[in-house]
């Protein structure tokens, strides 16, 4: 006699709901082929060409790091505005009432604050970023996707910041009564440039960051440095004429300068720094690409 | 041959003293000291293929699943990988606990690779998968770390994928989550997705996979059928050739080399039937005499590591000489109805407050159709009819 037939025990059965085609994914016919690690130009052509694939994920990671960013404070987003409006107060008090910068025919609050939009974007976005693979190890060491994508979220979510503070600053000049300069359409290629620039100094000190652990603890000294000698708390002009050769070098010179100009049109553009920085833009994100996906190969082992 | 996957010659090197050493504290002639996770592994896993990775602690097991799934880059030579690749890890450690459950799915989804548009249309499933009902839109910080884990875990449950990857997944949520996994597996693995399975836990290896690798040291030691590359495992680490999984290593007065079941030819087949009689073998070594030895044998449900029952020595212990010994039970009629089983043991001084050694997983039984049975367990019983004569008092009572 056969088993008696009976209900099946429910736990036995499949899990429906989801469904899954029968047949392969559509990348199929696509070979993967991982090799050890190096330094190769070529590769990371290839990877900047695969990271079409990742838009979600870096959509998602972007709108992460800003909502994560205010989730918890009153503010919120009015910290946009009220971090360059308080360094703006700050270095006013500071520079124009005590040191007594000069700052030509406009107030020194707006010179100040049009220096502060790009600086303070790059300074944001190169801070978050440096520590962007060794603060989540936990998501390094389990899953792969293309490493990149958290220093560009960070530096996705300093670009919203600055355009929340060149709101700020149009709010500003149009209390002050001041027109845009003459030389307005030059700001938005001035921003390329910084944010070329941003990504491949930020790609080198995410890398270099997982090498090296004093990255991290060197990056704030080395950024308030830097903006000392960038023309952002005082204009280009009051460098004296020997030191400017030198000063120029500094490829922020080139973009906070001409940003300034281009927004108040106070002076037509500087064309020799911007050069410098789109110089220096050129070799930093191909050679920063390159060495990030090169460390980015062991990241894991090490972060 | 046709494959997804192709191994050749992968190697991978860890310095033990790294390059990131403190420049100033660092000795003039520092070594840096090579350590070989894996060495000269060459394999193939063909379309729809199951291949089973086994191997003790240490012997780059994890190392290749990194690999495989490019967390980390090799040291020497190439994997070839044809389709889309996904690991079913636990991802619940990316969570982050000021978001809410539907949000970290979000997120977590899209770290694994799936797309926002894949992600809605599961969403549902998989809540359902993860067991969270009305939680997905409360913060994670919320979640108990049972749902936690389980979120995290659903969420890789339901990537889409030509090679599936899974590692350890025993280790998360209850046993009927557990089960929950490996049917979802089963359920993959039948709709042909080709699944590296990477498991200490060599009774499902057994039961998933028809191939198997054996890793040891960083190298493959045996390959091929996987019961075969189980069991010549199992031998080994019974003869003490390998180094036990359950147990750790430190030198134990006692210690259990091996369990074993034999059929009622007393033939080591790891199939028995329901209501034959079977023995079940516990080979221990004692380094001392020992006045009171107490040992179980456990066995346990495959499906959802439930226990079942268990057969042990008497309270107060027996006493036992120094060497090797091997201890039996005798089932006169097995009870279990046919499946899979995972036997456990543990052996101890009866006057000792924990067990000395243990044993879990490594043992399996298969059981297989004996007389018809349903219900959860199968009782010895005999059976006879006893035809009657008419009582003549219940006769007059009819009338």
């Amino acid at each position: 006699m056969a088993h008696l037939a009976g209900p099946a025990h429910p736990a036995l059965e499949p899990d429906g709901g989801f469904s899954r085609p029968a047949s392969r994914t559509a990348g199929r016919e696509r070979e993967i082929v991982i090799r050890p690690a190096a330094f190769s130009l070529g590769r990371a052509l290839a990877s900047l060409l695969a990271l079409g694939r990742y838009a979600d994920l870096f959509y998602t990671l972007t709108l992460h790091r800003i909502r994560v960013r205010y989730k918890q404070s009153v503010l919120g987003l009015g910290w946009a505005v009220l971090q360059p409006l308080a360094t703006m107060a700050i270095l006013t008090l500071v520079f124009s009432y005590i040191a007594r910068i000069p700052s030509g025919a406009l107030p020194y609050a707006v010179v100040v604050l049009a220096g502060l939009v790009p600086w303070t974007c790059f300074s944001n976005a190169i801070t978050t970023s440096t520590t962007s693979l060794t603060g989540q190890s936990q998501l390094v060491t389990r899953v792969y996707f293309p490493r990149e994508i958290l220093p560009l979220t960070y530096i996705c979510a300093a670009a919203i910041d600055c355009a929340v503070a060149g709101v700020l600053l149009v709010v500003v000049m149009a209390l002050y009564g001041i027109p845009p300069g003459p030389g307005l359409l030059l700001a938005p290629v001035v921003l390329l440039v910084l944010l070329a620039l941003v990504c491949g100094v930020a790609l080198t000190a995410a890398a270099a960051q997982v090498r090296l652990r004093d990255i991290g603890v060197a990056m704030p000294i080395v950024l308030q440095l830097l903006m000392f000698a960038s023309p952002v708390a005082y204009p280009l002009d009051t460098v004296p004429a020997r030191f400017a050769g030198l000063y120029m070098l500094n490829p922020i010179v080139g973009i906070v300068e001409n940003f300034r100009r281009a927004v108040l049109g106070t002076a037509p553009p500087h064309l020799e720094s911007l050069g410098i920085s789109i110089a220096w833009a050129a070799v930093a994100l191909p050679l920063g690409y390159a060495y990030f996906k090169w460390v980015e190969a062991t990241a894991a082992d090490l972060v | 041959m046709a494959y997804d996957v192709r191994c050749v010659d992968l190697g991978k090197r860890y310095l033990l003293r790294g390059p990131s050493g403190r420049w100033l504290a660092r000795p003039a002639r520092a070594r840096r000291e090579e350590f070989w996770a894996l060495r000269h592994v060459s394999f193939d896993v063909a379309p729809g293929e199951a291949l089973g990775v086994i191997g003790p602690n240490g012997a780059g097991k994890s190392t290749l699943l990194k690999l495989l799934s490019s967390i980390t880059a090799p040291s020497e030579g190439e994997i070839r990988i044809r389709g889309r690749i996904a690991a079913l890890i636990e991802v619940g450690s990316g969570f982050h606990p000021e978001l809410t459950g539907r949000e970290n799915v979000f997120l977590s989804g899209t770290i694994l690779g799936m797309r926002r548009r894949e992600i809605a249309a599961r969403l549902d499933s998989i809540a359902d998968f993860a067991g969270i009902g009305t939680f997905l839109d409360v913060p994670v910080k919320w979640y108990s770390s049972g749902m936690y884990v389980r979120l995290g875990f659903a969420v890789a449950a339901h990537l889409e994928a030509d090679v599936l990857l899974v590692d350890e997944v025993l280790a998360v949520g209850d046993a009927e989550f557990q089960a929950r996994c490996l049917r979802r597996i089963d359920e993959l693995r039948g709709r042909g997705t080709t699944i590296i399975f990477i498991s200490h836990d060599l009774g499902t290896v057994e039961r998933m996979c028809r191939r198997a690798l054996l890793l040891r040291k960083g190298a493959i030691v045996a390959e091929g059928d996987a019961r075969g590359v189980v069991t010549a495992y199992q031998r080994s680490v019974a003869a003490g050739h390998g180094e036990p999984i359950a147990s750790p290593d430190a030198p134990r007065p006692l210690r259990i080399q091996g369990l074993r079941v034999l059929d009622r030819h007393a033939a080591e087949r790891g199939v028995a039937r329901t209501g034959e009689p079977v023995t079940i073998e516990l080979a221990l070594h004692a380094a001392a005499p020992v006045s009171d030895l107490v040992a179980e044998v456990r066995v346990y449900s495959y499906e959802n590591g439930a226990l079942l029952f268990d057969c042990r020595l008497p309270d107060g212990g027996v006493p036992l000489g120094p060497g090797h010994h091997v201890l039996r039970f005798q089932i006169e009629a097995l009870g279990l109805l046919p499946g899979a089983y995972t036997l456990g043991a543990l052996i101890g001084p009866a006057s000792g407050a924990n067990a000395v050694d243990w044993w879990y997983g490594r043992t399996t039984l298969h059981v297989e159709a004996g007389p018809a049975a349903s219900g959860t367990f199968h009782v010895p019983y005999r059976w006879s009819v006893e035809t009657r004569r008419p009582d003549p008092a219940v006769a007059l009572r009819e009338e």
